[in-house]
């Protein structure tokens, strides 16, 4: 089997290129100034000065906030879907957890966009709301149309993990548990969401990880006042041109996220037994 | 006697710091059914895989009818090898299983049937070609492990202990059906086993090896009756081992406060040896008969005889007899110069 | 009995709650699917079933390129990492625990960092080392993100094979090579089909890499969607349906079959049949097999032959230009025109400023002085452009380029305020900009998202001009619009405010006078004004930039379009005021009849045009607009 050692070679060139030198460069240009190339640069901290203004570390505190949010509706909504669907045969259960999976194939984009056609001013729900005899109400460029579009575009990252953590649950457990007096509220605290929590921690993370970075659903569904930590980082490179800068938020974003994801990893117990 | 087929000079084998093998010396015969034998750990294994081509030696010689092999790689070797597990791919069936090293070698699709059928017939699994190997009984994935490494006509079969993974009785059954079949096939097989008894009944020569080291050469019956040291006494069956013995002069051994006559010689006069007494080779007599005196501590009974500790000055004996004796009574202990195995301390 | 009553109604309430779940997941995918077959242009109403818009869809010659390229890339980079996945979870398996860690660490990378930063990491690689970004650096950035998730895939597969079965296989002669594909390859299947189903999808799906990493024209199905969804078009629809149903297809059949494969293999077995169904199976194999390879095959050459033609690379903003003329000037002139668009001049710079090049661009005043000053452009040789005379002689010459040395109008007019005649009071306009803060409008309002003209607005509004470079004029228009910002909540749109506007979302809409046109054009009920502070008089026009090696090709492009029968079609399309004379009137007597604001009041006292700013403005200026934005 030593055959086969050097087979980790190419991948190890490979990533160096293609995943730590890129990495090694965002650092460079997070602290130098000298604009987009790396002619005559120099080195200094005001790209994370910058960042430290208030207006900047609001955009920030935004996103973590709109993050948590979709988080927990993500959870509250994906945990309970995922419980429900256990419930079900198993026959029953596969092709639910199919129907979940399906939208995660398809383009966030085309399913965002989806969205401004339902929610605009004249749109379809208005156009419900009106029949009925309600005042049609803006929902367009809100965080209410932000949230939706992130909770219903990630939803499926929830449910995944969570109803895999579930279904390998063994039944004799919760049996075991109601015979040795816990009722079905006990049970399901102090039994079956704890063997769950792994596929919490996995759904948390991802969806976590998606809300907090994104960028087109705020520009799609939040029209483009609406700024979160995705859309600074786009904006500094595509329209503002300061790439600096951009490299320093991205920086942040980076190690912020990275502390959250070892934060969230610790809570799983099957994790940090694996490693 | 047989052509040397094999021969192992000076091997060692270290795995970072530790030594696994070192310098082992090992002729291996033509048509010869060796084992090797010993506890975990003792190095059998690394010596099969050497062999095999799965591990490298750090040092020494593997010489082929005389042509060192240790760089040439597995899949160039005139050996084959029954694993462990069986190893079989579960992607496959029985068929494809067994076709596997005829079809990498090329052979046409005729000769590949043949043989197939051929070795099924002698493994005795004829009309299981189209069974997937995971629905197979324990005892029939082993027969088709033998099969898809002997249908290559090896010179050497290579077999790490393979009957391991299988129940009491099938084990026994499978232990006669492989001499069966190494007569029939007229082959090598080199055998790896941590089972005494297994070794015992089924090889020509059984090497005992512990830490790496070969402790004794030598058929079942040399193995059983006249270990060469405490170990390999220790690990064929069970036996009473008296540490502190003294060999007055050839034929005259002392311990226990008395000198025995025996059989043994060559050592030098009131060297110091280690004598091994076979629990079914002590008689138990009325203690005015003997000059060794003691107690029944405990009996058992064990099916065929009851296992008896004597308590004796001394020591405790451990006796094999089908006779009952009550707990407390007093007894002698006696056995012939013939008993007595005297052997070098270690 | 009880018992049983409440079970009943917990299966019906958990019915209920999934039905409700899977109504939130599906109803964006099912309103695109049922208006993909609207005859009308209208996201919100269905006003009859029809194939229009699958009909364009395969008639669009973009759409049918990002197609080509969404799924040649997922091919290829499903292709590549799954190998390139593969043996690196195979020799993992084998490493020293060092290595091990350090590329499941690395390999982490990836999947744990926001795709932005993924994206930009790759973006910064590709510019630094002058690569130049296209069809092979997004293959990268893909076949980059894709294997991490086929290596996760595969590896526990490989760490939970039994060591004995390589041995095995290379004890009975299989050399280390026979023995990975014809042993461990087959062991390990099911996690490497895993990986390829994620990589594909992870492909086929990506947008932020492919849109930071993207160049010469080459765009996936999401950056055109993301492209397109400025202006309604229905045409993405009938694309999303047939993605979704593809999609779907694909996953019953992945699903099912194998179920239904199962139950065959099972029947078979009990008939002693197997012998031919494995037979049957091995030769499908073998087919698919040989299928895959020639569809690479395929690709490959279909990406080489590209090649072959002379290129025209061109950057245009989005939406403002018909496509058509793009065709038949490739038809004329036998040449292969690669289009790119932009949203912003600062996000055109930025992009020249990366490395990117092109022959012709279409930046506005202050950016054409700008590539002027920095000498990014190319003298126009005004002798080879036989069309130059239909040009409208008064709006040349322009302070940004005197004696338009280096750039050809394409387009001009003036930025003002649309809105509805039914709910904004005729006496409000007296305000001028500051209507933008009348209360009355709150939550009523459509700001243009652009810098220059942001603070345009304010400055104006303050009575400045809007080339002002004095910090605390700045520093006011800066608040003013943070005032706006705090009061008015406005929203800020791109191209989309045309849709909205159109559908009469709000009542006021900051926009320029050409997407007016438009919007007027299709509701009567709007009206545009420019207020007396004066307003933004804009040129945008063709530059060739110096790097170009077309220079003869590009002149032939510039005349094209100075063609008054192009100039006419093109005017027509995006709504905006042409500068050939001839064209300009034929728009007064056909589309644009009666609309004013085709006619852009030019040369009203306050008007100003854009000027370069110094470095030093410019910063400033971004850093409040970045500001502004985060507010």
């Amino acid at each position: 089997m030593k055959h086969y050692t050097k087979l980790v070679r190419p991948y190890l060139i490979w990533s160096l290129l293609i995943i730590i030198i890129p990495l090694l460069m965002i650092v460079v240009y997070s602290v130098t100034t000298g604009g987009n190339t790396l002619v005559n640069i120099q080195f200094t901290l005001d790209s994370f000065k910058k960042f430290a203004e208030p207006v900047y570390l609001q955009v920030f505190l935004k996103s973590f906030q709109m993050g948590l949010i979709t988080v927990g509706f993500c959870f509250f909504i994906g945990y309970f879907l995922a419980y429900t669907i256990c419930r079900f045969s198993e026959h029953a259960q596969n092709y639910m957890i199919l129907l979940v999976t399906i939208p995660m194939w398809i383009n966030t984009l085309l399913r965002t966009y989806a969205w401004i056609g339902i929610l605009s001013d004249n749109g379809i729900l208005n156009t419900i709301l009106e029949k009925l005899g309600f005042s049609s109400i803006s929902f367009m460029y809100t965080d209410f149309a932000v949230t939706l579009g992130m909770v219903s575009d990630f939803l499926p990252f929830m449910v995944i993990p969570i109803y895999t953590s579930l279904s390998k649950i063994d039944h004799s457990l919760i049996e075991a548990a109601h015979d040795l007096g816990a009722n079905n509220i006990q049970t399901f605290f102090k039994v079956t969401f704890k063997l769950s929590i792994p596929g919490v921690v996995s759904g948390i993370i991802t969806t976590f990880l998606l809300s907090v970075s994104t960028f087109v659903i705020p520009k799609l569904l939040g029209g483009g006042q609406y700024m979160l930590i995705g859309n600074l980082i786009e904006s500094q490179f595509i329209s503002v041109g300061n790439w600096n800068f951009g490299s320093a938020i991205s920086v942040i974003l980076a190690v912020v996220i990275l502390v959250a994801i070892t934060i969230m990893r610790k809570i799983d117990p099957e994790k940090t037994e694996d490693e | 006697m047989n052509r040397k087929i094999i021969e192992l000079k000076q091997l060692s084998k270290n795995f970072g710091e530790q030594q696994v093998l070192k310098g082992i010396d090992l002729n291996i015969y033509e048509n010869e059914f060796l084992t090797l034998l010993g506890p975990s750990g003792c190095g059998k294994t690394t010596t099969l895989r050497i062999i095999a081509g799965f591990d490298e030696p750090s040092g020494g010689e593997v010489l082929f009818h005389g042509t060192d092999i240790s760089k040439v790689p597995a899949y160039k070797r005139d050996v084959n090898t029954v694993f462990q597990k069986y190893a079989l791919f579960p992607f496959l069936n029985v068929y494809d299983n067994i076709a596997f090293g005829l079809k990498i070698k090329k052979k046409d699709k005729k000769t590949i049937d043949e043989k197939v059928k051929n070795t099924l017939k002698l493994v005795g699994l004829e009309g299981f070609e189209k069974r997937g190997v995971t629905l197979l009984s324990g005892g029939q994935q082993q027969r088709i492990a033998i099969a898809r490494a002997l249908v290559n006509e090896p010179k050497v079969l290579l077999l790490d202990e393979p009957l391991g993974a299988l129940d009491a009785k099938l084990r026994k059954e499978m232990q006669s059906e492989l001499k069966k079949i190494q007569q029939e096939v007229g082959i090598t097989f080199i055998f790896v086993t941590h089972d005494q008894e297994e070794a015992l009944s089924m090889s020509d020569t059984v090497v005992v090896m512990n830490e790496g080291i070969i402790q004794q050469i030598g058929s079942p019956v040399d193995i059983y009756n006249e270990p060469e040291n405490r170990f390999v006494a220790g690990f064929i069956g069970e036996s009473n081992i008296i540490e502190n013995a003294v060999m007055k002069h050839d034929l005259l051994v002392s311990f226990d406060g008395f000198d025995f006559e025996c059989v043994d010689k060559g050592f030098k006069d009131n060297e110091e040896t280690e004598v091994v007494l076979r629990p079914e080779d002590i008689d138990i007599v009325s203690p005015e008969n003997s000059r060794i005196k003691g107690q029944v501590k405990s009996i058992a009974f064990k099916g065929v005889h009851y296992e008896i500790h004597v308590e004796t000055p001394f020591r405790n004996y451990l006796i094999h007899t089908t006779d009952y004796f009550e707990p407390g009574l007093n007894v002698g202990l006696s056995f012939g110069p013939e008993d007595i195995h005297v052997m070098y301390k270690m | 009995m009880e018992e049983r009553t409440i079970q009943k109604k917990h299966k019906i309430g958990s019915a209920l709650y999934i039905t409700l779940c899977f109504l939130f997941l599906y109803l964006p995918i099912l309103v695109t699917m049922i208006f993909s077959f609207n005859s009308s242009k209208s996201l919100t109403r269905f006003q009859g079933f029809s194939l229009t818009w699958y009909e364009r869809l395969f008639t669009d010659s973009e759409i049918m390129g990002a197609v080509y390229v969404s799924i040649s890339i997922a091919l290829l980079a499903t292709v590549i990492s799954t190998i390139l996945g593969t043996i690196t979870a195979i020799g993992l398996s084998k490493s020293r625990k060092i290595i091990k860690e350090i590329i499941i660490n690395v390999n982490n990378i990836p999947i744990m960092n926001p795709d932005i930063v993924t994206a930009i990491g790759l973006m910064i690689l590709f510019s630094s080392l002058k690569i130049e970004k296209g069809y092979l650096t997004m293959l990268l950035a893909h076949v980059c993100f894709c294997t991490p998730y086929v290596i996760t895939s595969v590896y526990p597969k490989v760490r939970n094979l039994d060591p004995a079965l390589a041995n095995a296989a290379m004890d009975l002669g299989a050399t280390p090579f026979q023995a990975l594909t014809k042993v461990i390859l087959p062991m390990i299947k099911e996690g490497i089909f895993a990986g390829v189903l994620l990589a594909f999808t992870m492909s086929f799906d990506d947008f932020v890499v492919s849109y930071f990493i993207t160049g010469n024209g080459v765009k996936n199905i999401s950056i055109v969607v993301y492209n397109m969804t400025r202006r309604t078009n229905p045409t993405i629809n009938a694309l999303s349906t047939i993605v979704i149903l593809v999609i779907m297809i694909t996953l019953v059949i992945v699903n099912i079959v194998p179920a239904i494969t199962k139950k065959r293999s099972k029947k078979n077995f009990e008939l002693e049949k197997e012998g031919i169904f494995i037979a049957q199976n091995k030769r499908l194999k073998k087919y698919a097999g040989t299928a895959a390879a020639a569809a690479l095959i395929v690709i490959i050459v279909l990406t080489s032959y590209a090649g072959n033609k002379e290129t025209l690379k061109i950057f245009n903003a989005g939406e403002y230009i018909d496509p058509d003329l793009i065709t038949e000037f490739e038809k004329e002139y036998n040449c292969r025109i690669i289009y790119e668009t932009f949203d912003s001049n600062e996000s055109m710079y930025t992009k020249i400023m990366s490395g990117e090049t092109y022959d012709v661009l279409v930046p506005s005043d202050y950016m054409i002085e700008r590539l002027i000053k920095e000498n990014q452009l190319a003298e126009i040789d005004w002798s080879s452009l036989s069309n130059s005379d239909n040009l409208n002689k008064d709006i040349m010459g322009k302070a940004f380029d005197s004696e338009n040395k280096y750039s050809v109008p394409y387009f001009y007019g003036t930025v003002g305020i649309l809105y509805d005649k039914t709910v904004v009071k005729e006496e409000d306009l007296k305000d001028g900009w500051n209507l933008l803060k009348n209360t009355r409008y709150k939550n009523n309002i459509y700001m243009y998202d652009s810098e220059r003209d942001a603070f345009m607005i304010a400055l104006k509004a303050l009575g400045y001009s809007m080339n002002t470079d004095k910090k605390e004029e700045i520093d006011e228009a800066y608040n003013w619009l943070i005032e706006q910002r705090v009061t008015m909540n406005p929203v800020d749109v791109g191209d989309d405010v045309m849709d909205n506007m159109i559908a009469g979302n709000k009542a006021l809409a900051v926009v320029y006078s050409g997407d007016a046109a438009y919007i007027m054009a299709e509701n009567k009920n709007l009206e545009f004004f420019n207020p007396d502070e004066g307003t933004n008089e804009w040129f945008d026009c063709m530059v060739i930039m110096k790097s170009s090696e077309k220079m003869v090709l590009a002149h032939k492009f510039i005349d094209f379009m100075l063609d008054v029968e192009h100039a006419t079609i093109n005017s027509a399309f995006v709504g905006y005021t042409s500068p050939v004379e001839g064209a300009y009137q034929n728009m007064l007597e056909t589309d644009y009849k009666g609309i004013s604001s085709y006619t852009p009041v030019m040369g009203n006292k306050g008007n100003e045009i854009f000027r370069y700013q110094s470095a030093e403005t410019k910063g400033y200026f971004a850093d409040l607009w970045t500001k502004v934005k985060a507010h």
